[in-house]
Protein backbone atom coordinates (compact mmCIF):
# COMPACT_ATOMS: atom_id res chain seq x y z
CA UNK A 1 0.00 0.00 0.00
CA UNK A 2 1.15 3.49 -0.79
CA UNK A 3 1.05 6.09 1.58
CA UNK A 4 1.64 9.06 0.31
CA UNK A 5 -0.81 11.56 -1.38
CA UNK A 6 -1.57 10.71 -5.30
CA UNK A 7 0.71 12.83 -8.13
CA UNK A 8 -0.11 13.92 -11.48
CA UNK A 9 1.51 10.39 -13.03
CA UNK A 10 -0.30 7.78 -10.90
CA UNK A 11 -3.39 9.13 -13.68
CA UNK A 12 -2.87 6.94 -16.56
CA UNK A 13 -5.96 7.50 -18.91
CA UNK A 14 -5.06 8.87 -22.06
CA UNK A 15 -8.77 10.40 -21.72
CA UNK A 16 -7.23 13.47 -19.07
CA UNK A 17 -6.29 15.10 -22.16
CA UNK A 18 -6.50 18.65 -22.94
CA UNK A 19 -8.45 17.43 -26.26
CA UNK A 20 -11.43 16.63 -24.22
CA UNK A 21 -11.05 19.22 -21.63
CA UNK A 22 -10.70 21.67 -24.34
CA UNK A 23 -13.59 20.36 -25.84
CA UNK A 24 -15.47 20.00 -23.19
CA UNK A 25 -14.78 23.53 -21.40
CA UNK A 26 -16.18 25.05 -24.69
CA UNK A 27 -19.71 24.12 -24.02
CA UNK A 28 -19.36 24.84 -20.91
CA UNK A 29 -18.02 28.34 -21.40
CA UNK A 30 -21.34 28.57 -23.43
CA UNK A 31 -23.60 27.27 -21.00
CA UNK A 32 -22.00 30.21 -18.19
CA UNK A 33 -22.32 32.64 -20.55
CA UNK A 34 -26.23 32.11 -22.06
CA UNK A 35 -26.68 31.72 -17.65
CA UNK A 36 -24.55 34.99 -17.23
CA UNK A 37 -26.91 37.23 -19.82
CA UNK A 38 -30.05 35.81 -19.11
CA UNK A 39 -29.90 35.70 -15.79
CA UNK A 40 -28.88 40.14 -15.96
CA UNK A 41 -31.55 40.33 -17.66
CA UNK A 42 -33.68 38.74 -14.94
CA UNK A 43 -31.96 41.45 -12.66
CA UNK A 44 -32.45 44.32 -15.07
CA UNK A 45 -36.21 43.46 -15.51
CA UNK A 46 -36.71 43.58 -11.60
CA UNK A 47 -34.86 47.30 -11.32
CA UNK A 48 -37.90 49.73 -10.02
CA UNK A 49 -35.57 52.31 -11.77
CA UNK A 50 -34.57 51.18 -14.89
CA UNK A 51 -32.27 53.86 -17.26
CA UNK A 52 -32.87 51.76 -20.59
CA UNK A 53 -36.28 51.25 -20.23
CA UNK A 54 -37.01 47.51 -20.67
CA UNK A 55 -39.07 46.37 -23.82
CA UNK A 56 -42.84 45.43 -22.96
CA UNK A 57 -42.38 43.13 -26.50
CA UNK A 58 -42.41 40.13 -27.28
CA UNK A 59 -44.80 39.26 -24.11
CA UNK A 60 -42.76 36.02 -24.23
CA UNK A 61 -39.25 37.45 -23.74
CA UNK A 62 -38.52 37.03 -20.22
CA UNK A 63 -40.63 33.59 -20.68
CA UNK A 64 -37.42 32.65 -22.83
CA UNK A 65 -34.54 34.14 -21.03
CA UNK A 66 -35.46 32.61 -17.60
CA UNK A 67 -36.35 29.09 -19.36
CA UNK A 68 -32.98 29.29 -20.92
CA UNK A 69 -31.03 30.34 -17.48
CA UNK A 70 -32.36 27.39 -15.85
CA UNK A 71 -32.00 24.69 -18.89
CA UNK A 72 -28.41 26.15 -19.96
CA UNK A 73 -27.53 25.98 -16.12
CA UNK A 74 -29.04 22.07 -15.60
CA UNK A 75 -26.88 21.25 -18.56
CA UNK A 76 -23.72 22.72 -17.03
CA UNK A 77 -23.82 20.00 -13.88
CA UNK A 78 -22.57 17.20 -16.33
CA UNK A 79 -20.16 19.80 -18.75
CA UNK A 80 -18.34 20.60 -15.17
CA UNK A 81 -18.88 17.10 -13.97
CA UNK A 82 -16.85 15.72 -16.41
CA UNK A 83 -14.56 18.69 -17.15
CA UNK A 84 -13.51 18.56 -13.56
CA UNK A 85 -12.54 14.65 -14.04
CA UNK A 86 -10.54 15.55 -16.55
CA UNK A 87 -7.82 17.64 -14.95
CA UNK A 88 -8.40 15.94 -11.51
CA UNK A 89 -4.72 15.25 -11.76
CA UNK A 90 -3.60 18.58 -11.81
CA UNK A 91 -4.97 19.15 -8.07
CA UNK A 92 -2.25 17.25 -6.96
CA UNK A 93 0.25 18.83 -8.86
CA UNK A 94 3.91 19.12 -6.75
CA UNK A 95 4.75 23.07 -5.70
CA UNK A 96 7.51 24.51 -7.81
CA UNK A 97 11.21 25.11 -6.17
CA UNK A 98 11.70 28.28 -7.54
CA UNK A 99 10.17 31.34 -5.52
CA UNK A 100 8.54 33.37 -8.42
CA UNK A 101 7.15 30.05 -9.86
CA UNK A 102 5.67 29.66 -6.95
CA UNK A 103 3.70 32.51 -6.94
CA UNK A 104 2.44 32.18 -9.96
CA UNK A 105 1.41 28.65 -9.71
CA UNK A 106 -0.57 29.91 -6.18
CA UNK A 107 -2.08 32.78 -7.99
CA UNK A 108 -3.10 29.98 -10.98
CA UNK A 109 -4.55 27.63 -8.33
CA UNK A 110 -6.71 30.43 -6.16
CA UNK A 111 -8.54 31.85 -9.46
CA UNK A 112 -9.21 28.38 -10.25
CA UNK A 113 -10.18 27.28 -6.79
CA UNK A 114 -12.49 30.91 -6.86
CA UNK A 115 -13.80 29.62 -10.51
CA UNK A 116 -14.73 25.84 -9.15
CA UNK A 117 -16.05 27.36 -5.58
CA UNK A 118 -18.30 29.64 -7.82
CA UNK A 119 -19.20 27.55 -10.52
CA UNK A 120 -20.65 24.99 -7.99
CA UNK A 121 -21.89 26.71 -6.13
CA UNK A 122 -24.29 28.59 -8.64
CA UNK A 123 -25.52 25.45 -10.08
CA UNK A 124 -26.32 23.89 -6.60
CA UNK A 125 -28.04 27.12 -5.37
CA UNK A 126 -29.80 27.43 -8.32
CA UNK A 127 -31.02 23.68 -8.25
CA UNK A 128 -32.61 23.64 -5.17
CA UNK A 129 -34.12 27.31 -5.12
CA UNK A 130 -35.73 25.52 -8.19
CA UNK A 131 -37.48 23.71 -5.78
CA UNK A 132 -38.05 26.32 -3.14
CA UNK A 133 -35.77 24.43 -0.90
CA UNK A 134 -33.65 26.74 0.70
CA UNK A 135 -30.63 25.00 2.84
CA UNK A 136 -28.80 28.63 4.08
CA UNK A 137 -28.98 31.64 5.54
CA UNK A 138 -28.04 34.23 2.45
CA UNK A 139 -30.45 35.83 0.44
CA UNK A 140 -30.36 33.52 -2.44
CA UNK A 141 -30.89 36.51 -5.07
CA UNK A 142 -27.91 38.87 -3.61
CA UNK A 143 -25.69 35.60 -3.34
CA UNK A 144 -26.56 34.38 -6.73
CA UNK A 145 -25.84 37.55 -8.54
CA UNK A 146 -23.06 38.16 -6.73
CA UNK A 147 -21.10 34.84 -6.95
CA UNK A 148 -22.45 34.69 -11.02
CA UNK A 149 -19.78 38.01 -11.64
CA UNK A 150 -17.16 36.28 -9.46
CA UNK A 151 -17.81 32.85 -11.73
CA UNK A 152 -17.86 34.95 -14.91
CA UNK A 153 -14.82 36.72 -13.67
CA UNK A 154 -12.55 34.11 -12.92
CA UNK A 155 -13.76 31.99 -16.42
CA UNK A 156 -12.62 35.12 -18.62
CA UNK A 157 -9.38 35.38 -16.72
CA UNK A 158 -9.16 31.20 -17.05
CA UNK A 159 -10.00 32.22 -20.61
CA UNK A 160 -7.02 34.29 -20.84
CA UNK A 161 -4.49 32.52 -19.44
CA UNK A 162 -5.35 29.22 -20.92
CA UNK A 163 -6.03 30.78 -24.35
CA UNK A 164 -2.66 29.16 -26.34
CA UNK A 165 -2.95 25.93 -25.20
CA UNK A 166 -7.18 25.52 -25.41
CA UNK A 167 -6.40 26.94 -28.98
CA UNK A 168 -4.01 24.50 -29.78
CA UNK A 169 -6.12 21.88 -28.70
CA UNK A 170 -9.27 22.69 -30.08
CA UNK A 171 -7.00 23.19 -33.45
CA UNK A 172 -5.76 19.47 -33.71
CA UNK A 173 -7.26 16.20 -33.66
CA UNK A 174 -9.22 14.99 -30.81
CA UNK A 175 -6.36 11.56 -30.63
CA UNK A 176 -3.16 14.12 -30.60
CA UNK A 177 -1.38 13.44 -27.95
CA UNK A 178 1.14 15.88 -28.53
CA UNK A 179 -0.47 18.26 -24.93
CA UNK A 180 -1.34 15.37 -23.11
CA UNK A 181 0.88 14.78 -19.39
CA UNK A 182 3.96 11.81 -20.46
CA UNK A 183 2.12 9.15 -18.16
CA UNK A 184 -1.49 9.54 -19.47
CA UNK A 185 -1.05 6.78 -21.96
CA UNK A 186 -3.72 4.56 -21.09
CA UNK A 187 -6.45 3.42 -23.05
CA UNK A 188 -9.87 4.13 -21.65
CA UNK A 189 -12.84 1.82 -21.54
CA UNK A 190 -14.22 4.53 -24.10
CA UNK A 191 -12.36 6.28 -26.51
CA UNK A 192 -11.85 10.26 -26.29
CA UNK A 193 -14.75 10.81 -28.74
CA UNK A 194 -16.72 8.47 -27.02
CA UNK A 195 -16.07 10.21 -23.92
CA UNK A 196 -17.42 13.26 -25.75
CA UNK A 197 -20.21 12.28 -26.78
CA UNK A 198 -21.33 10.92 -23.45
CA UNK A 199 -20.77 13.85 -21.95
CA UNK A 200 -23.23 15.70 -24.92
CA UNK A 201 -25.91 12.88 -23.75
CA UNK A 202 -25.92 13.45 -20.29
CA UNK A 203 -26.45 17.08 -20.66
CA UNK A 204 -29.01 16.44 -23.51
CA UNK A 205 -30.89 14.19 -21.09
CA UNK A 206 -30.61 16.24 -18.17
CA UNK A 207 -32.10 18.69 -20.26
CA UNK A 208 -34.94 17.02 -21.34
CA UNK A 209 -35.38 15.57 -18.15
CA UNK A 210 -36.07 18.92 -16.78
CA UNK A 211 -37.06 21.60 -19.10
CA UNK A 212 -40.96 20.51 -19.38
CA UNK A 213 -41.04 23.51 -16.61
CA UNK A 214 -40.94 26.19 -19.51
CA UNK A 215 -40.92 23.93 -22.73
CA UNK A 216 -44.75 22.77 -22.65
CA UNK A 217 -44.23 20.02 -25.53
CA UNK A 218 -41.80 18.22 -23.33
CA UNK A 219 -44.10 17.96 -19.82
CA UNK A 220 -45.00 14.47 -20.25
CA UNK A 221 -41.35 13.49 -21.00
CA UNK A 222 -40.14 15.53 -18.68
CA UNK A 223 -40.17 13.34 -15.24
CA UNK A 224 -37.91 15.32 -13.07
CA UNK A 225 -39.42 18.38 -13.51
CA UNK A 226 -40.15 20.69 -10.46
CA UNK A 227 -43.22 21.15 -11.71
CA UNK A 228 -46.09 19.11 -14.17
CA UNK A 229 -47.62 22.45 -14.96
CA UNK A 230 -51.04 22.31 -13.44
CA UNK A 231 -52.06 24.05 -10.63
CA UNK A 232 -55.32 25.39 -9.56
CA UNK A 233 -56.71 26.98 -12.95
CA UNK A 234 -54.29 25.10 -14.97
CA UNK A 235 -51.45 27.25 -13.60
CA UNK A 236 -48.94 26.85 -11.22
CA UNK A 237 -48.64 28.76 -8.02
CA UNK A 238 -45.09 29.96 -6.24
CA UNK A 239 -46.26 31.61 -3.34
CA UNK A 240 -49.56 30.27 -1.74
CA UNK A 241 -52.14 32.67 -0.29
CA UNK A 242 -51.97 30.85 2.80
CA UNK A 243 -48.21 31.19 2.83
CA UNK A 244 -48.82 34.96 1.84
CA UNK A 245 -51.18 35.23 4.65
CA UNK A 246 -54.04 36.83 3.07
CA UNK A 247 -56.68 34.53 3.37
CA UNK A 248 -58.59 36.76 5.48
CA UNK A 249 -57.95 40.36 3.94
CA UNK A 250 -58.48 38.52 0.25
CA UNK A 251 -61.99 36.79 0.99
CA UNK A 252 -63.01 39.76 3.41
CA UNK A 253 -65.99 42.18 2.35
CA UNK A 254 -64.27 45.15 3.34
CA UNK A 255 -61.77 44.25 0.21
CA UNK A 256 -61.17 47.82 -1.41
CA UNK A 257 -58.51 48.63 -4.35
CA UNK A 258 -57.11 52.13 -3.47
CA UNK A 259 -55.58 53.73 -6.63
CA UNK A 260 -54.32 56.79 -5.77
CA UNK A 261 -52.18 60.06 -7.74
CA UNK A 262 -51.53 62.92 -6.70
CA UNK A 263 -53.89 63.24 -3.72
CA UNK A 264 -56.78 61.83 -5.83
CA UNK A 265 -57.99 58.36 -4.37
CA UNK A 266 -60.29 55.72 -5.74
CA UNK A 267 -61.40 52.73 -3.45
CA UNK A 268 -63.18 49.98 -5.77
CA UNK A 269 -65.02 47.13 -4.52
CA UNK A 270 -64.39 43.57 -6.38
CA UNK A 271 -67.87 44.32 -7.96
CA UNK A 272 -66.96 48.20 -8.77
CA UNK A 273 -64.12 46.45 -10.83
CA UNK A 274 -65.85 44.10 -12.46
CA UNK A 275 -68.59 46.55 -13.65
CA UNK A 276 -65.43 48.71 -15.02
CA UNK A 277 -65.11 47.91 -19.10
CA UNK A 278 -62.97 44.07 -19.39
CA UNK A 279 -60.29 42.83 -21.79
CA UNK A 280 -58.64 39.84 -21.99
CA UNK A 281 -55.94 39.18 -23.18
CA UNK A 282 -53.71 35.82 -23.75
CA UNK A 283 -50.05 36.54 -21.40
CA UNK A 284 -47.61 33.89 -20.03
CA UNK A 285 -46.79 34.29 -16.32
CA UNK A 286 -42.85 33.51 -16.46
CA UNK A 287 -41.56 32.55 -12.94
CA UNK A 288 -37.81 33.04 -11.70
CA UNK A 289 -37.83 30.00 -11.07
CA UNK A 290 -37.80 28.82 -14.38
CA UNK A 291 -41.47 27.06 -14.81
CA UNK A 292 -44.03 29.28 -17.18
CA UNK A 293 -47.28 28.86 -18.46
CA UNK A 294 -49.60 31.00 -21.03
CA UNK A 295 -53.04 31.78 -19.96
CA UNK A 296 -56.14 33.78 -20.82
CA UNK A 297 -56.33 36.80 -18.18
CA UNK A 298 -59.40 39.11 -17.94
CA UNK A 299 -59.60 42.43 -16.04
CA UNK A 300 -59.89 46.25 -16.39
CA UNK A 301 -56.64 47.71 -18.37
CA UNK A 302 -54.79 49.89 -15.90
CA UNK A 303 -54.94 52.46 -18.20
CA UNK A 304 -58.63 52.69 -17.76
CA UNK A 305 -57.41 52.73 -13.41
CA UNK A 306 -55.47 55.19 -13.96
CA UNK A 307 -57.60 57.60 -15.83
CA UNK A 308 -60.42 57.30 -12.70
CA UNK A 309 -57.74 59.28 -11.10
CA UNK A 310 -56.61 61.19 -13.88
CA UNK A 311 -53.01 60.12 -13.86
CA UNK A 312 -50.72 61.17 -16.82
CA UNK A 313 -48.85 58.64 -18.82
CA UNK A 314 -45.26 58.18 -18.49
CA UNK A 315 -44.79 57.37 -15.23
CA UNK A 316 -43.84 54.64 -13.05
CA UNK A 317 -46.97 52.86 -11.24
CA UNK A 318 -45.97 50.76 -7.46
CA UNK A 319 -48.10 48.15 -6.68
CA UNK A 320 -48.80 47.06 -3.18
CA UNK A 321 -50.03 43.44 -2.00
CA UNK A 322 -52.63 42.53 0.87
CA UNK A 323 -49.45 40.44 1.82
CA UNK A 324 -47.96 41.99 4.81
CA UNK A 325 -44.10 40.99 4.76
CA UNK A 326 -41.71 39.30 1.88
CA UNK A 327 -39.84 41.35 -0.36
CA UNK A 328 -42.26 41.15 -3.19
CA UNK A 329 -44.97 42.83 -1.29
CA UNK A 330 -44.75 45.70 -3.78
CA UNK A 331 -43.37 45.93 -7.00
CA UNK A 332 -42.87 49.08 -9.35
CA UNK A 333 -43.61 49.13 -12.77
CA UNK A 334 -41.89 50.87 -15.06
CA UNK A 335 -43.86 53.51 -17.08
CA UNK A 336 -42.94 51.31 -20.81
CA UNK A 337 -45.45 48.18 -19.14
CA UNK A 338 -47.86 51.20 -17.45
CA UNK A 339 -48.87 52.52 -20.95
CA UNK A 340 -49.44 49.02 -22.65
CA UNK A 341 -52.76 47.88 -23.55
CA UNK A 342 -52.07 44.76 -22.86
CA UNK A 343 -51.09 45.54 -18.75
CA UNK A 344 -54.27 44.52 -17.00
CA UNK A 345 -55.76 44.24 -13.11
CA UNK A 346 -56.54 40.90 -13.71
CA UNK A 347 -60.07 39.46 -12.29
CA UNK A 348 -60.43 36.43 -13.93
CA UNK A 349 -58.26 33.96 -15.44
CA UNK A 350 -58.44 30.85 -18.05
CA UNK A 351 -62.43 32.17 -18.04
CA UNK A 352 -63.12 31.47 -13.92
CA UNK A 353 -62.45 34.42 -11.46
CA UNK A 354 -58.85 34.16 -9.46
CA UNK A 355 -58.56 30.90 -7.48
CA UNK A 356 -56.97 32.49 -3.86
CA UNK A 357 -53.81 31.21 -4.73
CA UNK A 358 -53.71 33.45 -8.31
CA UNK A 359 -54.28 36.42 -6.32
CA UNK A 360 -57.62 36.73 -5.75
CA UNK A 361 -59.52 39.53 -5.90
CA UNK A 362 -57.05 41.16 -8.40
CA UNK A 363 -53.94 41.09 -9.68
CA UNK A 364 -51.13 42.58 -11.54
CA UNK A 365 -50.37 40.89 -15.26
CA UNK A 366 -48.36 42.71 -17.77
CA UNK A 367 -46.46 41.07 -20.49
CA UNK A 368 -42.58 40.24 -20.98
CA UNK A 369 -42.21 40.82 -16.75
CA UNK A 370 -40.74 38.52 -14.22
CA UNK A 371 -43.76 36.92 -12.59
CA UNK A 372 -42.52 37.68 -9.06
CA UNK A 373 -43.31 41.34 -10.16
CA UNK A 374 -46.39 40.32 -11.21
CA UNK A 375 -48.07 41.56 -7.85
CA UNK A 376 -51.02 39.29 -6.55
CA UNK A 377 -53.82 39.75 -3.68
CA UNK A 378 -53.31 44.03 -4.77
CA UNK A 379 -54.17 46.77 -2.44
CA UNK A 380 -52.88 49.58 -3.79
CA UNK A 381 -52.11 51.22 -7.04
CA UNK A 382 -50.03 54.33 -6.67
CA UNK A 383 -48.82 56.33 -9.98
CA UNK A 384 -45.89 58.57 -9.21
CA UNK B 1 0.91 37.09 -22.67
CA UNK B 2 0.11 39.57 -25.65
CA UNK B 3 -2.19 42.31 -25.07
CA UNK B 4 -5.57 40.76 -25.96
CA UNK B 5 -4.62 37.85 -23.72
CA UNK B 6 -3.49 40.70 -20.60
CA UNK B 7 -6.31 42.60 -21.18
CA UNK B 8 -8.98 39.66 -21.53
CA UNK B 9 -7.85 38.71 -18.10
CA UNK B 10 -8.05 42.39 -16.73
CA UNK B 11 -11.55 42.15 -17.74
CA UNK B 12 -12.26 38.66 -15.91
CA UNK B 13 -10.05 39.93 -12.85
CA UNK B 14 -12.26 43.59 -12.81
CA UNK B 15 -15.89 41.36 -12.91
CA UNK B 16 -14.14 39.23 -10.20
CA UNK B 17 -13.83 41.97 -8.04
CA UNK B 18 -17.33 43.70 -8.53
CA UNK B 19 -19.08 40.42 -7.79
CA UNK B 20 -16.26 39.90 -4.87
CA UNK B 21 -17.78 43.67 -3.37
CA UNK B 22 -21.53 42.79 -4.32
CA UNK B 23 -20.98 39.76 -2.59
CA UNK B 24 -19.05 41.70 1.17
CA UNK B 25 -21.10 44.85 0.80
CA UNK B 26 -25.19 43.56 0.93
CA UNK B 27 -25.69 41.41 3.39
CA UNK B 28 -24.55 41.03 7.50
CA UNK B 29 -21.49 38.49 8.46
CA UNK B 30 -24.00 35.40 9.86
CA UNK B 31 -25.40 35.88 5.94
CA UNK B 32 -21.31 35.92 4.51
CA UNK B 33 -20.74 32.65 6.81
CA UNK B 34 -23.43 30.62 5.16
CA UNK B 35 -22.28 31.35 2.07
CA UNK B 36 -18.46 30.69 2.56
CA UNK B 37 -19.65 27.57 3.80
CA UNK B 38 -21.47 26.72 0.84
CA UNK B 39 -18.40 28.06 -1.40
CA UNK B 40 -16.21 26.06 0.41
CA UNK B 41 -18.50 23.19 0.96
CA UNK B 42 -19.16 22.66 -2.95
CA UNK B 43 -15.32 22.10 -3.53
CA UNK B 44 -14.57 19.58 -0.57
CA UNK B 45 -17.43 17.54 -1.95
CA UNK B 46 -16.41 17.44 -5.40
CA UNK B 47 -12.71 17.03 -4.75
CA UNK B 48 -12.40 15.05 -1.71
CA UNK B 49 -15.95 12.96 -1.90
CA UNK B 50 -17.30 12.61 -5.35
CA UNK B 51 -14.42 12.46 -7.11
CA UNK B 52 -12.69 9.59 -5.43
CA UNK B 53 -15.87 7.64 -4.98
CA UNK B 54 -15.85 7.98 -8.55
CA UNK B 55 -11.99 7.16 -9.12
CA UNK B 56 -12.90 3.87 -7.15
CA UNK B 57 -15.94 3.09 -8.47
CA UNK B 58 -14.36 3.17 -11.68
CA UNK B 59 -10.96 1.29 -10.72
CA UNK B 60 -13.00 -1.60 -8.71
CA UNK B 61 -15.94 -1.73 -12.03
CA UNK B 62 -13.05 -1.85 -14.10
CA UNK B 63 -11.12 -4.96 -12.57
CA UNK B 64 -14.50 -6.98 -11.56
CA UNK B 65 -16.75 -6.22 -15.13
CA UNK B 66 -16.19 -8.51 -17.52
CA UNK B 67 -14.74 -6.50 -21.08
CA UNK B 68 -17.91 -6.19 -23.24
CA UNK B 69 -20.11 -4.36 -20.49
CA UNK B 70 -17.08 -1.81 -19.42
CA UNK B 71 -17.81 0.44 -22.16
CA UNK B 72 -21.58 0.75 -21.96
CA UNK B 73 -21.23 1.09 -18.22
CA UNK B 74 -19.07 4.23 -18.43
CA UNK B 75 -21.62 5.48 -20.25
CA UNK B 76 -24.36 4.94 -18.10
CA UNK B 77 -22.56 5.88 -14.85
CA UNK B 78 -21.91 8.88 -16.83
CA UNK B 79 -25.10 10.00 -17.63
CA UNK B 80 -27.05 8.43 -14.94
CA UNK B 81 -24.43 9.77 -12.16
CA UNK B 82 -24.99 13.75 -13.45
CA UNK B 83 -28.81 13.33 -14.20
CA UNK B 84 -28.69 12.05 -10.62
CA UNK B 85 -27.05 14.55 -9.23
CA UNK B 86 -29.49 17.43 -10.92
CA UNK B 87 -32.32 15.62 -9.94
CA UNK B 88 -31.40 15.37 -5.93
CA UNK B 89 -33.65 18.54 -4.90
CA UNK B 90 -37.06 17.06 -6.88
CA UNK B 91 -35.55 12.94 -5.10
CA UNK B 92 -35.52 15.05 -1.87
CA UNK B 93 -38.44 17.06 -2.64
CA UNK B 94 -37.41 18.99 0.45
CA UNK B 95 -39.44 21.70 -0.61
CA UNK B 96 -42.47 20.40 -0.79
CA UNK B 97 -45.23 22.28 0.99
CA UNK B 98 -48.76 21.43 1.87
CA UNK B 99 -50.42 24.90 1.01
CA UNK B 100 -48.62 24.04 -3.04
CA UNK B 101 -49.63 21.43 -4.73
CA UNK B 102 -48.36 22.32 -7.88
CA UNK B 103 -44.79 22.54 -6.84
CA UNK B 104 -42.74 19.04 -6.53
CA UNK B 105 -46.05 17.35 -7.83
CA UNK B 106 -44.90 14.48 -9.78
CA UNK B 107 -43.61 10.88 -8.66
CA UNK B 108 -40.00 11.35 -8.79
CA UNK B 109 -38.54 8.37 -7.54
CA UNK B 110 -40.88 6.01 -10.21
CA UNK B 111 -40.24 8.82 -12.94
CA UNK B 112 -36.31 8.62 -12.11
CA UNK B 113 -36.58 4.87 -12.06
CA UNK B 114 -38.40 4.60 -15.85
CA UNK B 115 -35.65 7.19 -17.07
CA UNK B 116 -32.78 4.75 -15.69
CA UNK B 117 -34.72 2.10 -17.34
CA UNK B 118 -34.86 3.55 -20.58
CA UNK B 119 -31.65 4.41 -20.33
CA UNK B 120 -29.71 1.65 -19.93
CA UNK B 121 -31.86 -0.44 -22.75
CA UNK B 122 -31.03 2.28 -25.17
CA UNK B 123 -26.92 2.20 -24.19
CA UNK B 124 -27.29 -1.84 -24.14
CA UNK B 125 -28.87 -1.92 -27.41
CA UNK B 126 -26.32 0.88 -28.97
CA UNK B 127 -23.67 -0.92 -28.09
CA UNK B 128 -24.83 -4.62 -29.16
CA UNK B 129 -25.11 -2.44 -32.82
CA UNK B 130 -22.08 -0.83 -32.63
CA UNK B 131 -19.97 -4.32 -31.95
CA UNK B 132 -22.31 -6.48 -34.60
CA UNK B 133 -21.45 -3.72 -37.03
CA UNK B 134 -17.61 -3.72 -36.33
CA UNK B 135 -17.59 -7.40 -36.43
CA UNK B 136 -14.99 -7.91 -33.78
CA UNK B 137 -16.23 -7.49 -30.67
CA UNK B 138 -13.17 -5.66 -29.63
CA UNK B 139 -12.99 -2.19 -27.83
CA UNK B 140 -17.71 -1.30 -28.24
CA UNK B 141 -16.67 2.39 -27.13
CA UNK B 142 -14.66 3.36 -30.38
Amino acid sequence: MRTRPPAPEDFRSRLRSAAVTSRVGLWLAVAFGVCFVTGLVSHYAQLPQQPVRFPASPAWGYRVTQGLHVISGTAAVPLLLVKLWSVYPRLFLRPSRRVRAVLVELAERASIGVLVASAVFLLASGLANMTAWYPWDFSFRSTHYALAWVAIGALVLHVAVKLPRIRQALGSDIDDDRLDRPSATEPGVLSRRGLLRTTWLAAGVAMVATAGNSVGWLRDVSVLAVRSSDGPQGLPVTKSARAAGVLETATSPAYRLSVEHAGRNRALTLAELQALPQTTETLPIACVEGWSENAEWTGVRLRTLLDLVGAPTGATVSFESLQESGPFRTSALPASFADDDRTLVALQVNGEGLALDHGYPARLIAPNRPGVRQTKWLSRVVVG
Amino acid sequence: MTTARWSLGLVGVAAGLYGSWLLLSRQSGDQLVSAAGWLVGGVVLHDFVLAPVVLVAVAVAGRLAPRPVRAPAAVLLVVIGSVTLVAVPVLGAFGRRADNASLLDRDYWTGWLVLVGVLVVLVAVGSLVQRWRRGDGADPGR
